[in-house]
This record gives structure tokens, C-alpha cells and sequence, in this order.
């Protein structure tokens, strides 16, 4: 009883939780299409979004390419198919490692930054200014937010799969002494429409989880500076929680569709 | 708030950049092609591709040299199979190379190997056809050789048990010249023996005749195959090693009806064997002799067996056999 | 225990003035806090009313209702004989042109340049203009009612406190407003600065004749700048009338903001 009575009111909070961001993304699929677009603001977001996430993209990518190969060479090694390590990369990194990697790094750098800075708007009454000023807040700060990160990703992603295919390709060069053409001629040979389709779809959605999600906790912000510290901390972690869930059950449909 | 120019050509560029990498990636997984590289095209013509698909390599003598562009059903019984490879490997491919379907080691992917031709052909140019060599093809010549082979299997298994049985005979060699009916079963193997010999020659004679219908059609690929390559001159040997043996067993066979003859003309057999020592040292040296022919010709068998083109044959005989043996 | 303190006739002519703002019996209610209970007050043309409260009496929430910031429970409200309850987002737009709204703690973007703030109202009601003025004249002339013309290149983060609430002061008038409503106009700053405001807000008011709802704990800025007053307590307009008249009443609820 103790104990119903202690977790009842969380999963009342989580649900309640749940239903508002539900709310949110409707309003955001309801605002998105109305007039007037609020253009420059979504290319200076997707800007900030994406050229600013650019170099922490590559350098996660580059060193989990790097990684990956050293750590499966010996296994490789041992079965004597260690020509099987571009395919065997290739097709992790983008069917599921560069998406999920970039999207958590993302998750890191732009939910919080998205929470934390709607946030403190929120806090110091920028976003009633903003209403006050006739210009509708959730269009000019959310709309084009999300839709900046959603489109923004999967460019990311694509970038994050090119350059940890290359830290893989680095290494395969080093030890093994495998030529860029052979590296990437086995990548290619091995991945199919079936691997990079649902992997960039899954991004999509990647994209517009982390931005949602950070927009909502930092929309609906409580007031204080605690308040917005704990926007943008659970922004994330709601968000990386977010990640994997939908990356399950993108996985589980493109299993269904591509594999029957 | 502005977004200033060089931010708006950053954006562009990361866009542009990000979407090119990303239309590259299914470019090439789409195409699946040999990137990177100038290429050209040939194709060849196959009855059966085994499971080829499209993307599989193209190797020439071992290296990889292309991939597999495309497979076309031309009609019901003839494929096209165009293939995109290197440029620079162009001029050490002739016209009169050779494609063949194999698979590349445990994986079991499958490769189209181009082999060699004579080398006096001019140089293949893009958009050429090679000749192809299909395993059906193989498959049709082996059952033309399979009608003859089977004599020569038949009187192979014939010989092991004659042969076997005499150089058991030697120790119970009293018994068996004593005993009539032990002397009419001698006969009686010697009839087959003969039959057999007879049977050698005519597998050789079509052996032969198919060698030389295949020589003078010089332009089948198996004719190329048997006159150039190694197994073809081995082929040849085997052949000619055949013809001598059999003719062997043809004199030692005479030498045996001499012998038997002359054992159902004398009454006491026994007897006129211990008189006559000529006779004795005559019949054991026959025997020494088909022995030794019948060495030879297992021998030359066994050279068969081991021959490419008749080796599956020889295999399915075997199979057979077990077959039969656990019935 | 509820005593009313209406004390009629306060400066010569202001009640012959039209009314340009009134709140009828407002309740707002946050759970089980009860906020406003019934609140009352009228804004005449060209009068400085200022309402006085502690501090989450519910003076913040009351001047939000009166935007459409936020939404009462109960009661009208009508500005410039418009019901804002009733208005649709448009037409509400249109009205908060009018209304000029000068935030707590300044509430500048900080994403923005302090011109890029200014711009920022003119967005959305370039039609208050008919696009006749140039807006790069509108921001000059705004900071230069507020004496800040050099700072307009600068982010918020490079200003004072001071200037702060100066720039956001600009800000709210660039639209010519009819109406200002001040949250709490000196709040965060020293004595110095506040009396420069408050002789910037007189010296606004002289200047575009506007009606000035202002909201604030200081007693010397109430004094200073305004004609009328409203004591918020308890969440009723507990005690309306002059400076004067407020502080010579012996209701210890009332004496307690005097006593400062």
C-alpha cells in the first residue's frame, strides 16, 4: 500500500507529462502550416543547429568509426574475416550507430540548449513580450526550432556516417592496409536501400524528438533560475529516453517492411 | 537576429554538402557499381548464371577486374550478363576470352571469372560480347561422355574382380586346374575378359572419335579448353595410355585361351601342368602379365576419374553404387 | 474585517476624461490560492494610476489578465471598450498595439541586438504605420526619447540594469502606444537609476500623452509619479484614492506600506 501510494502520484506526473507534450506536437502540427512563416528565424536556427553542431558531429563520428574498428578487429581477427570489417562497420554505422550517436550528441548540445533558452525567456517574461508584441511566440520560437532540428539532423547524420566511416576506413588503411576505393567499395557493397532509407526516416523523427521535447520543457518552464536549469537537464534526459524508444520502434517497423 | 551572409553561405554549403554526401551514399548503393573508376562495358551470354547476381565481382585470372552490372533474360534459355570493368585492364583481355560462373570460396558468393584465350585475339573494346562457358554446357558434353565411360567403368569394376580372384588363385592354383567347373568359370572369365577388352577399345575408339570430332571444331569451348589447356593435353595421354593397355590384355587374353585350351585337351590336368614346366612358367607369367595390365589400366582409370570433365561422372557412378549398397 | 477606503474626487478633471481601461470583478485563482477575488479599477486618459501591492498579491497576474497574457476566471475586462475576454487572436493583436507593456526585469531578447529588439514589435504591426515611416527612424527616435542612440548596436548582455529597462522602455513605445502598463518600472535598481526612470516615464508621458498603468511596491516612485492609486490587498482594490489621502488613512493593512 506504502508503496502504490508513494509511486501513484509519478505515474500521474508522467502521464500528465505525456499528454501535455501530446498537446504540444499538436500545436506545433497545427502552427506549422499556418501563415505567416517566420523564415529567417528557422534558416538562423537551422544555422545555429546545424553548422554550430557540425564539428562535435564529426568528432564524435571520427572517433566512434575510429573505435568500433579497433575494438571488432581482433575479434575479426580471429575468425579470419577481417575483410568483412567495412561491410560489418558500414552497415552499424548507418543503420544504427551514426543516427543514434549524432542524435544523442544533438540531444546533449541542442535540447538543452533549446530548454535552457526558452527557459530563461520564459523566466524573465521574454516570451509575453514577445505575445505582447503581436508576434505569436510558439510560431516564432518553437515552430521554427523544431522544424530547424528536424530538418538539421538528418544532414547531421549524414555527415556523422561519412566521417566515422572514414576514422573506420583510417584504421582498416593503417593495419591492414586497405586502399580508400576497397574500403569503400566493400561499404557500399554491403549496404542496401533498406539500411540508409529507414535510417534517415529514423532521423526525422530523431530530429523532431529532441526538438520538441526541449521546446516543451522549456516552454512550460517553471519560474526561477532552478527553473530553467531544470528545463534544459530534463530536456535531455527525457529526450535521450525519447531516442531510444523511437528508435526501437523504427527498428521494429523497417523489420517488418524490409525484411517480409 | 539577421542573418549575415556568411552565415547564410555556411548554411547553404553544410545543406548542399550534407544532402550531396547523402545523394551520393544512395547512388551508390543503388548502383551498386564499381565507383571510383573508369569502366567499360562487355557482356557474355550464359544458359544458367547460378544464382549470379547483379554487384558480384568480375575476376580475371584471380583479380578482381569489375562487378556484375546487369543480368537479362535475352529469351527462354539464353541470359545476358553485361559486367562493368576497369579501363586500365582493357588491353590484357582478348577477344577469345572466356566466361565462366564460379563461387568465391566458403561465403559462397558467387564471381564471374574471365579466363584467358589464346592470346592472338586483337583486344576486346567496350560494348563487346565474349564467349561464355556455361556449367549446363559442361554438363551436356559430360552425358555425351558419360554413354562411353560407362563401358569403361563396368569394365573396370569387371577387371578389379578378375584380377583380384587370379592373384588370390595363385596359392589355390592345384584346385582351380583340377576342378572343371573351376576351369569352366576360368573360361568364363576370359570370355569376359575379352569382352571386356573389346569394350576398352570401343569406349577408346569413341573417346578418340569425339577427341578428334572436338579437334577439328576448333571453335566449341570445350574444344579451346581440350587443346589449349593443360587437362586437355592430359586428357590426351590418358587416352593414349588406355589404347596401349588394352591392347596388352588383348595378347594376354590370347595367351590365356591358349593356355585354357590346351588344359581341356589333356586329360589329367594336374598332371600335364607338373610335366609341363613350360607350360607352368608360360601361365604364371600370363598372369603376372594381366596383372600388370590390369595395373596399367586402373591406373589410366583412375587418371579418368580424376580428369575435370569426367570427374562428375565418376562421382555419380559412386554415388550410385552406394546407393545400391544400402538397398 | 473588509473595509473599503473609496475616496472620491482626486485631481481636477481627470474624471471627465474617457475611461480607457476597466476591470470589473476579477477572480484568477491558481489551485487553491485564490489571487484575485472580486478586483475592480478604471484607467481614465492621461492619468497615472498606480496599484500597489506586496509582493504576490496578485498585481503581476492582474496587469497579464489585462493583455490576454493570461486568462481570468471570472470578470471583464475592457480596454478601450474592447472586451479582451472575447477578442480573437487577431483582433487582440491588433488592440495590444496599443498597449504598451514594459516587463519586470526589462525582458529584452538577448539573442538580439538592441536594434534588432526594437524591430521586433514593428514585425507584426507595420500596418499601425501604413509602412509611411522608415523603422531605422522610428528606433532612432525611440532611443533617442530614451538617450541611448549610441547603444544601438549592442547585445542586452553589454548594458546595465539601468539601461536595460531604458532600451525595453524604448521598445514599448515604438508602437505609440495609448496605454503603458509598467511591472514594476524601478524594481532591481538603485535609487539613482529608478528616479531617471521614473522622470524618463513623466517625461514620456508629457510627451505622447498617454494613459499610464503602473504597478509597484516603491512608495517613493507611487509618490512621485502618481495621480492616482489602488492598494491591492487581499485580492480586492482594498483602497483607491491620492497619494495623500492613502497615506493619511490609520488602516494598519494600509499604514503598512507606508511605514517604509
Amino acid at each position: 500500500m506504502f508503496g502504490i501510494n508513494k509511486i501513484k502520484p509519478r505515474i500521474d506526473d508522467f502521464l500528465v507529462e505525456i499528454g501535455a507534450l501530446s498537446y504540444f506536437s499538436g500545436r506545433f502540427f497545427r502552427e506549422v502550416f499556418k501563415r505567416p512563416f517566420e523564415f529567417k528565424e528557422l534558416l538562423r536556427q537551422c544555422f545555429n543547429m546545424g553548422n554550430r553542431s557540425l564539428l562535435l558531429v564529426g568528432i564524435t563520428g571520427f572517433i566512434i568509426g575510429l573505435v568500433l574498428t579497433l575494438q571488432t578487429r581482433p575479434t575479426l581477427q580471429e575468425f579470419g574475416a577481417v575483410s568483412w570489417m567495412p561491410s560489418m562497420v558500414g552497415i552499424s554505422i548507418v543503420r544504427e550507430i551514426g543516427p543514434m550517436i549524432t542524435a544523442l550528441v544533438c540531444a546533449g548540445r541542442i535540447g538543452s540548449g533549446i530548454g535552457a533558452e526558452l527557459g530563461s525567456m520564459r523566466v524573465t517574461e521574454q516570451i509575453d513580450a514577445m505575445e505582447v508584441s503581436g508576434t505569436n511566440p510558439f510560431k516564432y520560437l518553437v515552430v521554427t526550432r523544431v522544424l530547424a532540428i528536424t530538418l538539421m539532423l538528418p544532414l547531421l547524420v549524414v555527415v556523422g556516417d561519412a566521417v566515422a566511416l572514414y576514422g573506420s576506413y583510417l584504421v582498416e588503411h593503417l593495419k591492414g592496409d586497405v586502399s580508400f576505393n576497397l574500403y569503400f567499395n566493400q561499404v557500399f557493397d554491403s549496404l542496401e536501400f533498406g539500411d540508409i532509407i529507414p535510417a534517415t526516416v529514423k532521423s526525422f523523427f530523431f530530429g523532431f524528438a529532441i526538438g520538441i521535447v526541449g521546446c516543451f520543457k522549456g516552454y512550460y518552464c517553471n519560474k526561477g533560475t532552478e527553473g530553467v536549469g531544470k528545463a534544459a537537464n530534463s530536456a535531455v534526459v527525457f529526450t535521450s529516453l525519447l531516442l531510444f524508444v523511437i528508435d526501437f520502434i523504427a527498428v521494429f517497423v523497417a523489420d517488418i517492411f524490409y525484411e517480409l | 537576429m539577421k542573418n549575415t551572409k556568411s552565415q547564410k553561405i555556411r548554411l547553404g554549403l553544410f545543406v548542399i554538402v550534407g544532402t550531396m554526401l547523402f545523394v551520393t551514399g544512395v547512388y551508390f548503393i543503388g548502383q551498386r557499381q564499381n565507383m571510383f573508376k573508369k569502366t567499360f562495358k562487355i557482356n557474355a551470354y550464359f544458359q544458367n548464371v547460378n544464382g549470379l547476381q547483379k554487384g558480384n565481382n568480375v575476376r580475371y585470372s584471380g583479380i578482381n577486374i569489375g562487378t556484375v552490372s546487369g543480368i537479362e533474360m535475352i529469351n527462354d534459355s539464353t541470359i545476358k550478363v553485361s559486367m562493368n570493368i576497369e579501363e586500365k585492364i582493357i588491353t590484357h583481355i582478348k577477344k577469345d576470352a572466356i566466361a565462366t560462373i564460379g563461387s568465391d570460396g566458403l561465403v559462397g558468393n558467387m564471381i564471374l571469372s574471365i579466363v584467358p584465350g589464346k592470346g592472338s585475339a586483337p583486344v576486346i573494346s567496350n560494348g563487346d560480347t565474349i564467349e561464355s562457358y556455361s556449367k549446363i554446357g559442361a554438363d551436356d558434353i559430360l552425358s555425351t561422355l558419360s554413354v562411353s565411360s560407362e563401358n569403361a567403368a563396368i569394365l573396370m569394376s569387371d577387371l578389379l574382380k578378375i584380377t583380384t580372384s587370379m592373384i588370390e588363385g595363385k596359392g589355390t592354383l592345384g584346385l582351380l586346374l583340377n576342378d572343371t567347373l573351376m576351369a569352366k568359370d576360368m573360361r568364363q572369365s576370359v570370355v569376359n575378359l575379352k569382352k571386356i577388352s573389346r569394350g576398352v577399345i570401343t569406349t577408346i575408339d569413341e573417346l578418340n572419335e569425339m577427341i578428334t570430332s572436338l579437334k577439328k571444331n576448333q571453335e566449341t569451348v570445350l574444344g579451346v579448353l581440350l587443346n589449349d589447356s593443360i587437362s586437355g593435353k592430359k586428357m590426351k595421354t590418358i587416352i593414349g595410355n588406355l589404347e596401349t593397355s588394352s591392347e596388352e590384355i588383348e595378347t594376354i587374353m590370347a595367351n590365356i585361351d591358349a593356355v585354357i585350351d590346351d588344359i581341356n585337351s589333356s586329360n589329367g590336368t594336374f598332371n600335364y601342368i607338373v610335366k609341363d614346366t613350360a607350360l607352368v612358367n608360360s601361365l604364371k607369367s600370363t598372369l603376372h602379365n594381366i596383372n600388370e595390365g590390369t595395373d596399367k589400366f586402373n591406373q589410366n582409370m583412375e587418371a579418368l576419374k580424376h580428369n575435370f570433365l569426367t570427374r562428375r561422372y565418376f562421382r555419380k557412378l559412386e554415388r550410385k553404387e552406394r546407393k545400391e549398397a544400402k538397398k | 474585517m473588509m473595509v473599503q477606503h473609496n475616496i472620491s474626487a482626486k485631481k481636477e478633471g481627470i474624471e471627465t476624461q474617457t475611461i480607457v481601461l476597466e476591470i470589473k470583478d476579477l477572480y484568477k485563482s491558481f489551485g487553491d490560492n485564490h489571487v484575485l477575488n472580486g478586483f475592480n479599477m478604471k484607467l481614465h486618459q492621461g492619468e497615472n494610476l498606480v496599484i500597489m501591492g506586496k509582493s504576490g498579491s496578485g498585481k503581476s497576474v492582474m496587469i497579464k489578465c489585462l493583455v490576454g497574457l493570461m486568462e481570468a476566471d471570472r470578470g471583464s475586462i475592457s480596454v478601450m471598450q474592447n472586451d479582451i475576454t472575447t477578442l480573437n487572436q487577431e483582433a487582440l493583436d491588433i488592440l495590444r498595439a496599443d498597449i504598451g507593456f514594459l516587463f519586470q526585469g526589462s525582458a529584452l531578447y538577448d539573442s538580439m541586438t538592441v536594434r534588432e529588439n526594437l524591430e521586433f514589435p514593428l514585425r507584426r504591426h507595420t500596418k499601425k504605420f501604413d509602412g509611411a515611416i522608415d523603422t531605422e527612424t522610428l528606433i532612432v527616435e525611440a532611443l533617442e526619447n530614451v538617450g541611448l542612440v549610441d547603444a544601438i548596436d549592442l547585445m542586452p548582455s553589454e548594458l546595465s540594469g539601468g539601461m536595460k529597462r531604458r532600451i525595453a522602455l524604448a521598445r514599448t513605445l515604438i508602437l505609440r502606444p495609448k496605454i503603458i502598463l509598467y511591472d514594476e518600472p524601478t524594481s532591481g535598481l538603485d535609487p539613482i537609476t529608478a528616479k531617471e526612470i521614473i522622470i524618463l516615464m513623466q517625461d514620456i508621458q508629457k510627451k505622447y500623452n498617454t494613459s499610464s498603468l503602473i504597478i509597484t511596491h516603491d512608495v517613493d516612485c507611487a509618490r512621485v509619479i502618481s495621480d492616482r492609486m489602488i492598494l491591492l490587498i487581499d485580492g480586492v482594490d482594498y483602497a483607491v484614492g491620492t497619494f495623500k489621502e492613502l497615506s493619511a488613512l490609520k488602516d494598519p493593512k494600509v499604514r503598512a506600506f507606508f511605514k517604509q
